[in-house]
C-alpha cells in the first residue's frame, strides 16, 4: 500500500468513526431531553377543549404507538441506525407523518441559499480587505475601514440583525423583515421569485455578512503582514517586482490557504442553519426547524437535523484533508 | 487602491438595487379586498387533515375559515347571544336520562366542491374516528358514544354508553371542537389517518387559495357559494373581505413592526410595551379590546399560583391563604403587566358572562368572606383594590382612564385580597410552622421554602408575575427561587413535578355559566399519584369530597339549566375557602387591529366574537369586517 492510498484509508477510517460518535451521541442526547412528544402533543389535544379524563390516558396510548416511541432507548437506537442508512429519519413527531427528510428538504435550500452566499461575500470581502489592509499599511483609508470592522466585529450578530430590522424595516421600511420571498409568488427559476429571495434576504444576509467580516478580516490582515515580511517578499521587492504582483502572487495568494480552510468548515455547517437570524427576521431555514423541534420535543426532526449538519462538517473536514496536500505543497503525507 | 473603489461601488450599487426591486406585499391580492392576520408556522403546512395527530395546522386559518360543527359558543358573549347553531338548526335535545342526544341539521348547506352536507357526514365522523384510535377526537367520542345513526338527511341521534348532558359540548367551538369530515372526501383514502386531504374541501365561507410548504403562510378565498354554509346563511349580504391570509411574522416585536408598516391587520401575544408602542404611534389607524388602557383582550383563562396539593408542606388551606395574603396585587398587577391587567379573585376568569353571572353577585359575599386566622377573624377582600390600580396608572395614561367605577372595573377587575402579612403569619402559626428570625420553619422543623416555576419568555407577562410573588413571599419568610421551566413546563405540572407554578388549570366557556369545562377534571377519580401524569386541568391536584359532590350534580343538570350557576357560585366559594390555588388575573392578550383597511373588528362595546385570530370564532370576524375604501 503507498503512502497516498494508507492516508486516504486513514482519513476515510476517520470520517466514519466522526459520524458514528457525533450520531450517536446526538441520538442518546436528544432522547435524555425531559420533553416528551407524547406529552406535548397531548397539552396541544386537551388545552383547547373540555376533555374527558378517562380519554386522556387512552390518546396517550393511541399517540405512543403511533409514533413508534414503544420498546427501550436501545432497541430504538438500533432502530432510529437502520433508518439513517437509508436516509430515512422517519416521521416528524409534531407534523405526524410528514417524513422528517421532507421537512428538510423544504427548509434546506433557504437556509443554504442564505448562508451560502452570506459566507461567500463575507469571505471575498473579509479576506480582500484583510489582505488590502495587511499589505498597504499606511493608507488611511484602509486603517479606518479595518477601524469600522474591528468596532462592528465584537457587537453580536443578532444585535446587528435588530438594528438592520429596525432601521431598514421600520425607520426607513426599504426592506421586508420577515419571510424567504413574497406570499403568493409562483416557485421557480424566474426573475420574479428570485428577485424576491434576494430583496426577503437582504437584511438577514447583511447581519450576517457584518457579523462575520471581522474574523476574516483580522485572520487575513495578520497572515498578510507575517507573509509580508518573509525573504521571499523582501527578495522580490528588492528585485524590482511591480507591486500589484507581489501582492496577488507572492503574499494574497499564499496566505489564502488556511483561510480556505475556514471556508470549508463555515461550509460544512450550513446545514445547522443560523437560529438566530432565522429566528429574528423569520426567515424559513434550517436553524428554525431545528428549534420547533427543540420546542416540541421532536426527537426525529431534531435528529435528521443534527445528522445532517454532522455529516456536512465531517465531509467538508474529510475533502480538506485531501485536498491539501495536492493544493499546498508545504503539506507532506508523511 | 482601484480595488477598494471597485468594492465600494458594489456595495453602493447593491444598497441602492435592493430597495428597486420592493414589490407589492402579496402577489396578486388587491390589499384593499384582502385581511391580513398573524398565525403561528404551521407545524404541517401540507397537510389539512384536522383529525389526525399534527395533521393540518390548526391556526393558519383551515380550523378557522374552512371548518365546521354543529354549534358555537361566542366567548365574549352572555345568556342567548353567546350560543350559535351552526350546522344544527337548533340545540342539542337530549332525553330525560341525557343518554341520547338528537340533532336538527341545516338544510341546504353544501360543501365547496358541490356535495350536499348531509346527516351521513355526521355519522361517518364519529364512527371513522372511533375506528381510528389515533385521531384527535377518537378516545373522547369512544368513552362516550355506544352508537349513532342518520334518522334521515337531517337528523342524528347519538346513543351514549352512559348519561352525558355535556356530550355535545364536543361537537360546541368556543376555540376547538370536532369538526365534520367529509365523508365523499375520507370514505375514498384507505387510511383516514394517513391522508393529507389537500387540498382541503371546505364547509364554511372560505376555502384554500394557496399555501406555503413551509408553513409561513396560507391564503383563503371567499367560497363563491358562501350562502350555502352555515356562516352564509346568516349573513344579508356578501361578505366584503375577499382574501384572508395567515402569515407568520416572527418575533413579538416585528409582528408590532409589521403592523405599524399595515402589513398585518390583526395581531396577538405581543408584550404590553409594544401595545402602548402602537397606542401611542398609530393611535388613529389602531383598533382594539378596550378603547384605551389598558387595551388588552382577556381570554377566559384564569393565570393562577397553582400549588401542588399533593405536597405536605403545601396540603393545609391554611398555608395556602398564608401565602396569598403575602402578596401585593398591586405590584404584581405594576410588574407584570404595567397595570394592565383584569385582577381576579374568584376561581373562574373575569370574562363573558362569568361577569354578571359570578363576579357582580358574589361581591357582597367576597366584602363578608370572614377568615379565621387562628388567632383573629379578618376580612381579607378589598373590594377596592382594582380602582387602586388604576389610580396608579392614571398619571401615564390620564384620560385614557374613565372615572366612571363601572367601565373601570370592565379595565381593571373587581376587588382583590389585602397583602397582609400579620394574618399571613397568625395562620402558618396555626398551620403548626414556627417562625425561626425572619424565616418559617415547617412542622417539621424544615425551613420553608418554595420553588416557583414559570414557563419563561413565551409568556413574559406571567414569568414576571412569578418573579414578583417570588420576591414578596421570600421578602416575608418564605425564601423563593424562581424555576424557568421552558418548554417542560407543561410536562413537569402535569406530573407533579412542582411546588409552585404560574399557569391556569380554569378555562371556561366565556359566553356560558357552566363550568364543566374544567371542573370535570377536577374530580378526585382522576387524581393519581405524584410521578404520574394528572389529566388536564387539575394540575394542583386538588382533592375535596364537597368538590366532587358539586361536580357530580353538575353531571346530571341540562347544560341551560339555572342550577348550573348556583353550583358555580357553590364551587366559587369553596375555592376561596381552601384556596387550592391563588386566581390572579384574566389572561390579558394584546391584540390591536389595523383599521386602515378594515373596520368592525370586535370590541368590548360590541363583543359579537372572540378577537384571538387562534380562535375559530374569529370566522364571525372576518364575516363582519367592512372595508374602508383605502387603496
Amino acid at each position: 500500500m503507498n503512502t497516498l492510498t494508507a492516508y486516504i484509508l486513514k482519513r476515510l477510517g476517520q470520517f466514519v468513526f466522526v459520524i458514528f460518535t457525533g450520531v450517536t451521541l446526538a441520538f442518546f442526547i436528544t432522547n435524555l431531553s425531559p420533553v416528551d412528544p407524547v406529552e406535548q402533543s397531548l397539552t396541544q389535544l386537551t388545552s383547547f377543549g373540555a376533555s374527558d379524563p378517562r380519554a386522556v390516558q387512552m390518546m396517550r396510548d393511541s399517540l405512543a404507538e403511533l409514533y413508534g416511541l414503544q420498546g427501550n432507548l436501545f432497541e430504538q437506537y438500533i432502530n432510529f441506525w437502520s433508518r439513517v442508512i437509508r436516509a430515512d429519519f422517519g416521521p416528524s413527531l409534531s407534523a405526524f407523518p410528514t417524513p422528517v427528510s421532507t421537512l428538510i428538504l423544504n427548509a434546506a435550500p433557504w437556509t443554504v441559499g442564505l448562508l451560502l452566499l452570506s459566507i461567500l461575500i463575507t469571505f471575498v470581502l473579509g479576506n480582500t480587505i484583510g489582505a488590502l489592509a495587511g499589505y498597504f499599511r499606511k493608507s488611511r483609508m484602509l486603517r479606518v475601514l479595518g477601524l469600522g470592522i474591528m468596532t462592528i466585529n465584537p457587537v453580536p450578530h443578532y444585535f446587528i440583525g435588530l438594528i438592520l430590522l429596525i432601521m431598514l424595516g421600520y425607520v426607513f421600511p426599504l426592506f421586508p423583515i420577515s419571510g424567504g420571498a413574497q406570499m403568493n409568488i409562483p416557485t421557480g427559476f424566474n426573475w420574479a421569485f428570485i428577485s424576491s429571495v434576494l430583496y426577503h434576504g437582504f437584511l438577514p444576509a447583511l447581519s450576517l455578512v457584518l457579523a462575520g467580516l471581522g474574523g476574516w478580516f483580522i485572520g487575513m490582515r495578520s497572515l498578510v503582514s507575517n507573509i509580508v515580511t518573509d525573504d521571499h517578499v523582501i527578495y522580490a521587492e528588492l528585485g524590482g517586482v511591480p507591486g500589484r504582483k507581489i501582492f496577488s502572487q507572492y503574499v494574497a495568494r499564499n496566505a489564502m490557504l488556511p483561510q480556505f480552510t475556514g471556508l470549508a468548515m463555515q461550509i460544512g455547517q450550513i446545514f445547522g442553519g443560523t437560529v438566530i437570524v432565522e429566528f429574528l427576521f423569520n426567515y424559513p431555514g434550517m436553524g428554525r426547524l431545528l428549534i420547533q423541534g427543540i420546542y416540541r420535543g421532536d426527537y426525529s426532526l431534531v435528529l435528521g437535523v443534527t445528522t445532517i449538519s454532522i455529516i456536512a462538517v465531517a465531509v467538508s473536514v474529510l475533502l480538506i484533508d485531501l485536498l491539501y496536500p495536492l493544493i499546498d505543497p508545504r503539506v507532506k503525507l508523511e | 487602491m482601484k480595488l477598494l473603489r471597485y468594492i465600494y461601488t458594489t456595495i453602493g450599487v447593491v444598497g441602492l438595487a435592493a430597495p428597486a426591486l420592493a414589490q407589492e406585499f402579496i402577489s396578486g391580492l388587491p390589499r384593499n379586498e384582502t385581511l391580513i392576520i398573524q398565525g403561528p408556522e404551521a407545524q404541517n403546512a401540507d397537510w389539512f387533515n384536522l383529525w389526525a395527530p399534527g395533521g393540518g395546522a390548526q391556526a393558519n386559518g383551515n380550523q378557522q375559515l374552512s371548518a365546521d360543527t354543529l354549534w358555537f359558543i361566542n366567548p365574549e358573549g352572555s345568556g342567548e347571544d353567546a350560543w350559535q347553531n351552526a350546522l344544527a338548526a337548533a340545540p342539542p335535545e337530549y332525553n330525560d336520562d341525557f343518554t341520547t342526544m338528537t340533532v336538527s341539521l341545516k338544510d341546504g348547506i353544501y360543501w365547496s366542491d358541490g356535495q350536499p352536507f348531509t346527516a351521513e357526514d355526521v355519522v361517518y365522523t364519529v364512527e371513522t374516528m372511533i375506528e381510528h384510535p389515533g385521531m384527535n377526537w377518537s378516545a373522547r367520542l369512544s368513552v362516550s358514544v355506544d352508537t349513532v345513526e342518520a334518522i334521515d338527511d337531517h337528523t342524528v341521534v347519538f346513543n351514549l354508553k352512559s348519561p352525558n348532558s355535556r356530550f355535545h359540548t364536543l361537537f360546541t367551538v368556543r376555540w376547538n371542537a370536532a369538526w365534520i369530515m367529509p365523508k365523499h372526501i375520507f370514505s375514498e383514502y384507505d387510511d383516514p389517518l394517513t391522508a393529507s386531504f389537500n387540498p382541503p374541501v371546505s364547509l364554511s365561507a372560505y376555502v384554500l387559495e394557496n399555501y406555503d410548504s413551509n408553513g409561513q403562510w396560507a391564503i383563503w378565498r371567499l367560497r363563491d357559494d358562501w350562502e350555502r354554509t352555515s356562516i352564509g346563511m346568516t349573513l344579508d349580504s356578501a361578505p366584503e373581505v375577499t382574501y384572508v391570509v395567515y402569515r407568520t411574522a416572527g418575533n413579538p416585536d416585528a409582528r408590532v413592526i409589521e403592523q405599524l408598516n399595515n402589513n398585518l391587520d390583526v395581531i396577538n401575544d405581543i408584550a404590553p410595551e409594544g401595545m402602548f408602542t402602537i397606542a401611542r404611534e398609530a393611535a388613529d389607524t389602531t383598533a382594539q379590546w378596550l378603547p384605551g388602557f389598558p387595551f388588552a383582550h382577556p381570554d377566559p383563562t384564569l393565570p393562577s399560583v397553582l400549588f401542588n396539593n399533593q405536597l405536605d408542606k403545601l396540603s393545609d388551606p391554611r398555608v395556602r391563604w398564608a401565602l396569598a395574603l403575602m402578596i401585593d396585587i398591586r405590584s404584581v398587577s405594576m410588574g407584570s403587566y404595567r397595570g394592565a391587567a383584569n385582577i381576579a379573585a374568584l376561581s373562574v376568569p373575569p370574562t363573558g358572562t362569568a361577569i354578571p353571572t359570578y363576579y357582580e353577585p358574589m361581591q357582597e359575599w367576597l366584602t363578608n368572606f370572614e377568615l379565621d386566622t387562628g388567632e383573629s377573624t379578618i376580612q381579607p377582600y378589598n373590594p377596592d383594590i382594582a380602582e387602586q390600580i388604576a389610580e396608579l396608572v392614571t398619571p401615564q395614561w390620564g384620560d385614557s382612564i374613565p372615572p366612571d367605577p363601572d367601565l373601570r372595573r370592565e379595565m381593571f377587575g373587581f376587588g382583590w385580597w389585602n397583602q397582609d402579612v400579620d394574618a399571613a403569619a397568625e395562620l402558618l402559626r396555626a398551620a403548626g410552622f414556627t417562625q425561626s428570625g425572619n424565616s418559617w420553619l415547617t412542622p417539621e422543623g424544615e425551613p420553608f421554602t418554595l420553588t416557583l416555576q414559570v414557563e419563561g419568555d413565551n409568556i413574559p407577562t406571567l414569568a414576571r408575575a412569578g418573579n414578583i410573588i417570588a420576591q414578596q413571599w421570600s421578602m416575608n419568610g418564605v425564601p423563593t427561587n424562581i424555576n424557568v421551566a421552558g418548554p417542560t413546563h407543561s410536562q413537569r405540572l402535569d406530573v407533579g413535578d412542582y411546588e409552585a407554578a404560574i399557569f391556569w388549570t380554569v378555562e371556561t366557556w366565556g359566553g356560558h355559566p357552566d363550568l364543566s369545562f374544567f371542573l370535570e377534571s377536577f374530580h378526585s377519580d382522576f387524581i393519581v399519584p405524584l410521578g404520574e401524569s394528572q389529566p388536564p386541568r387539575n394540575l394542583q391536584r386538588w382533592e375535596n369530597a364537597q368538590l366532587d359532590d358539586i361536580i357530580e350534580r353538575n353531571r346530571v343538570l341540562a347544560f341551560d339549566s339555572p342550577e348550573v350557576a348556583e353550583l358555580g357560585v357553590e364551587y366559587l366559594k369553596l375555592a376561596v375557602e381552601e384556596m387550592p390555588f391563588i386566581p390572579l388575573m384574566a389572561y390579558n392578550k394584546f391584540a390591536p387591529f389595523d383599521t386602515t383597511y378594515w373596520t368592525g373588528y370586535p370590541s368590548i362595546e360590541n363583543p359579537y366574537a372572540a378577537s384571538g385570530p387562534f380562535w375559530s370564532n374569529i370566522r364571525y370576524m372576518v364575516t363582519a369586517l367592512e372595508r374602508t375604501g383605502a387603496e
